[in-house]
């Protein structure tokens, strides 16, 4: 569960000063490839001497909910700007872990964002990484945020 | 006279975050540009009268960086400030990118008031 406190902490501030939102955090835990329904998933990869992912999964109902107050404009399918949104939040964390992970910011390089939905999909584990989730609530609306990552040598 | 300022960033939502934490910064922004990537930038630089620039680092086709790189040799455009906005602000990367011109660097996320203490600065 190493790194599961940057992830709660990143992930308040992210919302808190952005978003406006307080979230509220759950107890981590490993996601054992459960699928994911009628959700959308934003996903950073990490490459380099670490390498691994972060990524945010939300239900549909929440990611509407997040986008809105992202816009500032409410926000009723999920469209280009849900995906977009979702996919920026997850590189925000993702640069946020990184400076954790790698102070100089010249070891690992963070991919470009991308967003995974649908009524039924699942999102693997890198093969051999170690993997944390941390659950948020707020409004009654729940989200994911995992991070999975291997170091070789 | 209000400022022009152009916002360089390949999220469509960053850009409008941006925006509006530009409006809500307390700076007279009479115009604000958009622009996708680092080849739009230089396009629209090229075509307006703009008195800073706020850019990503990571972005498809020509990054950061490398607008930077190619903005400093086009005599016309090439003292334009520009201010990184990036979640990538490690100090190898802001170092680099201060090598090529920047002129600061504001972390993702970002509040209305970081944008006006940096941006005040250079306006």
């Amino acid at each position: 569960m190493e790194h599961a406190q940057h992830i709660i902490d990143a992930t308040q501030d992210i919302f808190s000063s952005m978003i406006m939102l307080e979230v509220t955090a759950g107890e981590p835990f490993v996601r054992n490839n459960d699928k994911l329904i009628n959700s959308i998933s934003g996903i950073i990869g990490l490459a380099g001497p670490t390498k691994g992912m972060l990524a945010i999964h939300m239900a549909n109902a929440a990611a509407l909910a997040v986008t809105s107050a992202f816009l500032g404009m409410e926000v009723e399918e999920i469209d280009d700007d849900v995906r977009d949104a979702i996919g920026e939040l997850a590189n925000m964390l993702a640069g946020n872990m990184k400076s954790v992970l790698d102070p100089g910011g010249s070891d690992i390089k963070l991919s470009m964002p991308s967003a995974v939905y649908g009524e039924d999909y699942s999102v693997d584990c890198l093969a051999g990484a170690q993997s944390v989730t941390v659950p948020f609530t707020f409004d009654g609306l729940g989200f994911l945020v995992e991070l999975q990552l291997r170091t070789d040598g | 006279m209000g400022k022009t300022v152009l916002i360089v960033d390949d999220s469509n939502t960053m850009r409008k975050i941006v925006s509006r934490a530009l409006r809500q910064a307390g700076i007279d922004f009479s115009t604000i540009l958009e622009a996708g990537d680092g080849q739009e930038a230089l396009d629209v630089l090229s075509a307006n009268a703009v008195d800073v620039v706020l850019s990503d680092i990571n972005m498809p086709n020509m990054n950061g960086l490398e607008f930077l790189k190619a903005k400093a040799e086009i005599p016309a455009i090439k003292d334009i400030p520009v201010v990184m906005i990036s979640t990538e602000t490690g100090a190898d990367i802001i170092n680099e990118a201060k090598s090529y011109g920047a002129k600061g660097a504001i972390k993702k996320p970002f509040t209305p008031e970081l944008i006006n203490e940096t941006l005040g600065a250079l306006l």
